[in-house]
Formats: C-alpha cells, structure tokens, sequence
C-alpha cells in the first residue's frame, strides 16, 4: 500500500467516510454510502466522480489533429472544432491498446483522456508515432484532476456555478473556458448514459468546483455505482469487454471504426479480419450475472463468458455483458448462464438495459 | 462504521450470529457483514433437509458489486429457510439480527462451544 497514488480528493473522500480501494494504482473511493443511492442519484438527478486517476495527453501543433486520426479507429480529423470523439486505440494487428475520449480543442490542440490503468502503455505508443508528425505530445496526467458531473441536473447546476459556456455546448462538446475558479476544460460527456459534464482542471481549482458541488447538494459517487451505470447502458470497459487479446470488431464497436477513412493504424488488418467473437447483453431474472460465468446455448454447450456483471439498480434485475464465439452465436438467441451449479435461462437484449438520458 | 453486537447471541470469525434455543441454531449475518457488504441484493438459501458439515457453504449472499459464501457455524440439519429474504435482500441490511437465514438442528452439542462470544466477536472486527 505504500506506494499506491492519491488523486487530490483524497483527504475530501476519507473525510465523507468513502469505502476506499484500490484501483489502477490509486485509493479510489468505491462507495460513499450506497451503490442503489449513488446510482440513482445520477439517473434521476445529479452525482459527481473523482476521476482524476484516468490519464490527459496533449497533442499541440500543426499535425495534432493529423497525429490523433492516424492512432484511431474513428474519425476524429471530420470532427468539428469544439467536439469530442470516443475511439479505440488499436495496434496494426487490430488488437485494442485502449479505449479513449479524443477532445479537438483548437485545430491544433488535441486532449486525449485515458484509461488510468492504460496511461504508460498508452503514452509510448503515442510517443512511438509522434515524431512522424509536426506536433508536440506530452503526458499531463499528474497535473490534471477530472470531475464527471452526471446526472439530468447537471446544466442547471453548471449555470450556477457560472461554468456553463453556451447553449450551444450539446453532446460531446469540449471546449477551454475561463470560469470563476480559473481556466478548465469542459466536456459534455461522460460513463452513465445521462447527461452530463466532464471537467478537467488544475488541483486547486477541481478542489473548489468539488466543494460548491457539494453546496449543491451534488450526491457524491463513488467507482461501485459508475460501473453499475455503465454497465446498465451497455458501455464496455477496457480489461473487461476490450483488451490487448480482441479487436473492436469483437467487442461491439464496429461503429467506433471508419474503414472510409485513408489510413489509421489496424485498417489493413481490419479490412479482412472475421471477427472472433460477438458482444451480447443478457439478463437473468433470479441471480445476478458475474465476470467469468459461463455463457450456453439452449443445449447446455459453452459458446461465450460473462465479461462484466452486477445487479441492476434501475431496472432491479441482474445484468451483463458477454462475449459469445462468432461462430457459436445461437440464431434462437437462446441463451443459458452458468450461475454456480444452475444453468439459468438469460433475455437477450438488442438494446440497452437502461436508455439514459443524454442529450 | 457500524457495528452492533447483540449481547444474546454467538458469533462466528465469518461475521455470522447464531441464537442457540436448545439443539435448534437461527443463523444470520451481522452488523458488521452487512455494513461491508454494502447494498444486498440476493440471497441463496438451502433445501429444508439439507445435511450441513460444519463450516460447509450452505449459500451464497450478493451485494450489487460483490459475492459471498455463507458457512454453517455447526454441523446439522437445515431445519428452515428464511425465503422470505428472496423478495426483500436488503432486510438483511436494515435489521441484520431480525433478518434469519436458516435454523440448523444441531448435530454435535459440544460444537457449540466453539462459537465466539460477543466479546470475542467485537475483536474479530477490529
């Protein structure tokens, strides 16, 4: 435990009597006082996360926007100025290095924000392809904090605090802005499906924004409740559904991969690659799902695992997502989880578990 | 954190309470389980009839994010089985000591000897 990170929270969460744990190297805290509170909070009015453990690059120069549609599988070069886009970070064999949240702050300012757990992984492969482009690259992560303000009431309470920039900042806008507390990255995006913003910031002026949240009476919410949020609208995370050992194409986000663009690093593979394995979402309605369970077809064979589970708070039944053999996919979408010694009968879901509500 | 150890009951090292009435033992979680656990959200109990080794698992409780395995405190017979937790887990977290898993007919009296008392129990939590 000694040499575990502290995000500059910490003392605040110790202090609201958080469950810690450890997480990608830092004491998170995983629950301040309960999962069901926590997550609800988010889906019917607003919760905040420390986020600061996940990584912020900057890519700045001529090429930035260039460098950073090279390394993704989506397009972030058609993006607007001002816009955010989700993507993969894929190897030439099309394997997964990360998944990732590319901001184009300016035509030559490119934020990239990280798995926490993916940071130095992640930073050599963009060091590695840097110096092929005119632009500067350096890995910021230590002085950045990051707030996900989640929730319905997210905009009101950013137009209190005077943090709002415009009407015009919808889903997955980002822009720089001067707000009372000092200069911040703002970001309509986030991991609940609701809407909501991310804020990035220096120490102290995360610290403030942290602290007027509170005023607000913005529930805080811990690591437990963001995975049961994710999970309830289907988004993958990176060591679960994504790895270093599957592409996206097996993984459910072959909307993340645009094969018309001229080149990123994965295409060619990509471009005759049979997919391995197939993303499902299932529910059981007695017993909850847990990573590694088996997945079967209707004659008890094994065709798949469970990736990522929990019981569901808004819906109240056990949900998750598995990755099920291409090949083996049953047509009769008939499928059995092995929960200890029962085989129970799964729903398969063609939509989220949850719709959230982002706008 | 809390941590309420009723003075009338035993206690295992796995955070289980039993109430010992002659050869019949009521069995539960405590205080200080629920409080770890967080959010219960299912609980898995045994058939009536089941022969229990002691310390064998006799059923699972889940919290949203986590997985437990109950253990039989002592060896014996599963006399009942609190289903009603089934459509209301989260009992388990509001009144810990009201909220009985199974009773267990008792096998081997001089087992019940190696229950903790509340004393010992309050140092297993430190």
């Amino acid at each position: 435990m000694d040499n575990i990170k502290k995000t500059s929270l910490h003392e605040v969460h110790l202090s609201l009597g958080a469950k810690m744990a450890p997480f990608a190297g830092y004491d998170m805290p995983l629950q301040y006082t309960s999962v069901k509170d926590e997550s609800k909070a988010v889906r019917d009015s607003a919760g905040v996360f420390d986020v600061s453990h996940m990584g912020e690059f900057f890519a700045e120069g001529e090429d930035a926007v260039k460098f950073v549609d090279y390394l993704l599988t989506n397009d972030f070069a058609k993006a607007e100025v001002g816009k955010a886009v989700y993507s993969p970070l894929c190897r030439e064999d099309a394997t997964i290095i990360d998944d990732l949240i590319a901001y184009k702050l300016s035509d030559k300012k490119v934020l990239i924000c990280v798995n926490a757990s993916n940071i130095e992984k992640d930073y050599s492969w963009f060091e590695k392809h840097a110096p092929q482009f005119d632009c500067k690259l350096s890995n910021q992560s230590e002085d950045f904090s990051l707030l996900a303000l989640q929730g319905p009431k997210s905009e009101e309470i950013l137009r209190a605090l005077e943090i709002f920039p415009s009407e015009d900042f919808t889903y997955y806008s980002a822009r720089e802005v001067q707000s009372p507390v000092g200069p911040l990255i703002l970001a309509r995006t986030g991991y609940t499906g609701e809407d909501g913003f991310e804020i990035f910031g220096d120490h102290d002026a995360i610290g403030t924004v942290w602290s007027q949240l509170m005023e607000k009476e913005v529930v805080p919410c811990g690591l437990a409740a963001r995975d049961v949020l994710r999970l309830e609208v289907g988004y993958p995370l990176y060591g679960h559904e994504l790895s270093d050992d599957w592409t996206p194409f097996d993984a459910g986000l072959k909307w993340t991969v645009k094969m018309d663009k001229e080149s990123f690093i994965g295409k060619e593979f990509l471009s005759t690659y049979k997919p391995k394995y197939r993303l499902a979402k299932l529910s059981l309605e007695k017993g909850i799902p847990r990573e590694g369970y088996e997945v079967l077809n209707s004659k008890g064979e094994k065709i798949g695992w469970v990736t990522s589970g929990t019981m569901s708070v808004a819906t109240g039944k056990g949900i998750g997502l598995a990755l099920v053999e291409k090949e083996k996919f049953p047509e009769d979408k008939l499928f059995k989880i092995k929960v200890r010694a029962n085989e129970l009968d799964a729903n398969y879901h063609t939509k989220a578990f949850v719709a959230g509500g982002h706008k | 954190m809390a941590n309420e150890i009723p003075s009338n009951l035993k206690y295992t090292k796995d955070h289980e309470w039993a109430l010992i009435e002659g050869d019949v033992v009521t069995v539960g979680i405590t205080d200080f389980a629920q409080s770890q656990l967080g959010d219960i959200v299912f609980v898995e109990l045994p058939e009536v009839g089941t022969q229990l080794d002691s310390g064998a698992t006799f059923g699972v409780i889940e919290s949203i994010k986590s997985v437990s395995d109950l253990y039989a405190p002592i060896a014996g017979e599963v006399l009942a089985a609190n289903n009603d937790l089934e459509g209301e887990p989260e009992k388990c977290n509001e009144a810990p000591y009201e909220s009985w898993l199974i009773k267990i007919k008792c096998s081997q009296e001089t087992e019940l000897e190696g229950l903790l008392s509340p004393d010992d129990y309050e140092k297993v939590c430190e």
